[in-house]
């Protein structure tokens, strides 16, 4: 068959982008947001107004009518609605969805679906019955030759694989996804969510940005407000570490200003003069928001290495030191630089103080065996679980493992509520 | 998205990052993207020996010596000129090559033709037919192309007309009946529109221009579509737009055909639901009195 050897398409389908490319790449092809622009009177769930001869709306091709991704928030479409068919990960229109993924094949991959595999991502405790709808959609409308649905906390695993030694390599871990809108912690063993102790903390990429924002303009007052978004955005990006003590950093860059300081220069849209900005505190306090909450949120004030403490205390004691061994990184707002260090450390000191109190109750008669706490950090972070995707889409065990168009022929839609974990023996 | 798009969007994205970066003064780095097209097209973009400053950009097309036959070569030749490599890549049928250092002001040309790279593989076979008919040489054999594993395309020149013939397998029993109803209207556009070429379609077995032909495949699942066109489709003004189209014209089905199924499931999900609001409004209505938790009730007035 030809579609052997043709890569399999990868589609990670997520609440603001969608990442899709073929398999065995490193990067996917494209990233688009996930917003799907339509004339208003289709989106409409009225059977009547669907009619094909219902002429008010032209001869019937509505349907085809749309934009998806960059150009559906262009302003080619600005008579149209923009819609976000994925809300909190998980898909809530179906119909919005289909045609998604019709613009996804054909006009971004053109792919023919009938040559590909498809893998697709899910979200953590996503429901059966959705992956019914999917595989309904992929092999009725679509006619794809197999497909597999994967969740995307163990691509994330598996992404972590290509930097470390093939000895290491296990599904069990601890996944820490920070997007823009929010972080979660999901915990996983050998390939299975623990889905009863999965954690979200609410700060995230957006919430540092809101941040630095706030720090810039007590600060700064040229940078022009309508542009200070950005503006932080980039700052964010391009600047931001994590220190290892707050305290030490403020006194570095009190003595020695001119090493640490940066400066940031823009142009002012409108105006189209230069401006720029000078950068100083903002580079260290903006990531340390995860280790400090109580800066930007009354309202949340445990640390990011209590929330993962406190998890893994509260999974199955078998897979607790696995979990320690293997936090991976996953998503954009984990790429700052020393990150994995700082949380490595942090998480360390309380499993340590942990063993050390035990040992102290027992009358020093324990000697408790010391856990190694790793975070992995790795350069596909940012697309984890897209990379993760690629990688397992290229193996030979995906293409067994993957529900055939026969198998969904002879059994039914019920076939893909489970996908094989697979991964673990190569 | 009526008619499928004749570029292909990861080339464009993928190449004019790369010159824009370089035209920036950025550092070049390296590349390996592997991706597909319709029609079983595989393409990879590579930096050749590891030399981060160049990129390559080889095809594989699994028909590729039957256009060879055609002259694909000579054409690809004019298109791309000293782009194209003398000898591809191994595993490939045709390189193209860019230096980073050495970029013309204007790429976007040059990223429009290379994403154009399949479309002009393909072109070569359709303008030597073009020619024929153009002066009038009649008794060329027929082109066959095996465009797919089990899909052919066949094109032959007459002095007033070629016709393009194209086999395709429906691979679901429901893909015939809408590829049927699909087709069934370009007939009636043809009577909307004189200009437009005729379409015959033939279910089941090949038609009569293919009769002499023992290769041509016979089943329920395989469809015969036949294009005439004329000299007024053929001529040097409109046969790039002619090649354009009918080059995709199998994927462009099959894409029709898979919007319409999910047309159709969009309809079947909305009168699903309505039948859910008037069941829910069947539903027997609870009679009896409410009581609080104090064993109170309510005065209904």
């Amino acid at each position: 068959m030809s579609s052997h050897q043709l890569p399999a398409c990868v589609i990670d389908n997520g609440t603001g982008y969608t990442k899709l490319g073929y398999a065995g790449n490193t990067e996917p092809q494209f990233i688009i947001p996930s917003a799907i622009a339509v004339k208003d009177k289709v989106a409409s769930s009225n059977a009547q107004a669907l009619r094909w001869n219902n002429r008010v709306g032209g001869a019937g091709i509505d349907d085809l009518d749309f934009f998806i991704g960059d150009e559906a928030l262009s302003p080619a479409a600005s008579n149209y609605t923009v819609k976000y068919p994925i809300r909190h990960g998980i898909v809530e229109d179906w119909d919005l969805m289909e045609r998604y993924w019709e613009q996804c094949i054909f006009k971004y991959l053109r792919a023919e679906p009938e040559d590909h595999f498809f893998l697709l991502t899910e979200p953590p405790l996503n429901t059966p019955e959705n992956r019914e709808y999917t595989a309904e959609i992929m092999f009725e409308s679509f006619n794809v030759p197999g497909l597999y649905i994967a969740v995307q906390a163990v691509l994330a695993l598996t992404a972590s694989w290509q930097s470390r030694e093939a000895s290491d390599r296990s599904l069990t871990g601890l996944v820490i996804d920070s997007g823009d809108g929010v972080t979660h912690c999901i915990p996983v063993a050998d390939g299975y969510v623990i889905g009863s102790c999965i954690k979200h903390i609410p700060i995230a990429g957006r919430d540092i940005t809101y941040f630095i924002q706030n720090l810039l303009r007590e600060r700064e007052h040229t940078i022009p407000a309508e542009q200070s978004y950005e503006v932080a955005k980039t700052i964010k990006e391009k600047f931001c570490y994590v220190c290892p003590d707050v305290m030490k950093e403020f006194v570095k860059y009190d003595t020695d200003a001119s090493k640490w300081l940066r400066t940031y220069d823009g142009i002012n849209s409108i105006t189209k003069r230069p401006f720029s900005v000078d950068v100083g505190y903002e580079r260290f306090l903006g990531p340390e928001i995860f280790f400090h909450p109580e800066f930007c949120n009354p309202d949340f004030t445990t640390p990011i290495s209590d929330t993962i403490d406190t998890l893994i205390q509260q999974c199955p004691i078998d897979v607790r030191r696995g979990l320690y061994e293997n936090i991976v990184l996953s998503g954009g707002s984990t790429m700052f630089k020393d990150f994995a260090r700082k949380l490595q450390r942090d998480v360390k000191r309380l499993s340590d103080a942990r063993l050390q109190m035990s040992e102290t109750l027992s009358g020093g008669r324990l000697k408790p065996k010391p856990i190694d706490v790793q975070v992995i950090s790795h350069k596909m972070q940012r697309y984890a679980v897209w990379f993760g995707g690629s990688m397992l889409a290229s193996t030979a065990e995906f293409y067994q493992v993957s529900h055939s168009k026969a198998e969904y022929m002879e059994k039914g839609p019920s076939i893909c509520r489970y996908n094989p974990v697979f991964g673990a023996l190569t | 998205m009526i008619i499928l798009e004749q570029n292909n969007r990861i080339i464009v994205e993928l190449l004019e990052q790369k010159f824009a970066n370089a035209k920036e003064g950025g550092k070049p780095e390296s590349v390996n993207v592997t991706f597909a097209d319709f029609d079983g097209v595989l393409y990879k973009v590579s930096n050749p020996d590891g030399v981060k400053t160049r990129i390559i950009l080889s095809i594989s097309l699994k028909f590729y010596a039957e256009l060879q036959q055609h002259g694909a070569d000579d054409l690809l030749r004019k298109v791309y000129g000293q782009n194209m490599r003398a000898t591809p890549e191994p595993g490939f049928n045709v390189t193209l090559e860019y230096d980073l250092t050495a970029l013309p002001d204007n790429t976007l040309e040059l990223v429009q033709k290379a994403s154009a790279l399949k479309r002009n593989c393909f072109a070569s076979v359709f303008e030597k037919y073009f020619e024929f008919q153009e002066t009038g040489q009649e008794g060329h054999k027929r082109a066959v192309i095996n465009y797919r594993e089990d899909e052919t395309m066949y094109i032959e020149a007459k002095a007033d007309r070629v016709t393009v013939i194209f086999s395709t397998v429906f691979k679901d029993a429901d893909d015939v009946i809408i590829g049927k109803v699909f087709l069934q209207e370009f007939r009636e556009g043809r009577k909307a529109s004189q200009t437009a070429p005729a379409v015959l379609y033939s279910l089941g077995e090949p038609p009569l221009e293919l009769k002499d032909l023992p290769g041509a495949r016979v089943g329920d699942n395989v469809g015969y579509i036949t294009f005439v066109l004329f000299p007024r489709h053929t001529n040097k003004k409109t046969r790039d737009n002619t090649i354009d189209l009918i080059h995709s014209f199998r994927d462009y089905l099959h894409y029709h055909i898979k919007c319409s199924k999910v047309y159709l499931h969009t309809r079947m999900r909305a009168k699903t639901t309505d039948f859910l609001k008037v069941l829910n409004r069947a539903r027997p209505e609870v009679k009896g009195e409410k009581k609080t938790f104090h064993g109170k009730t309510f005065q209904t007035q």
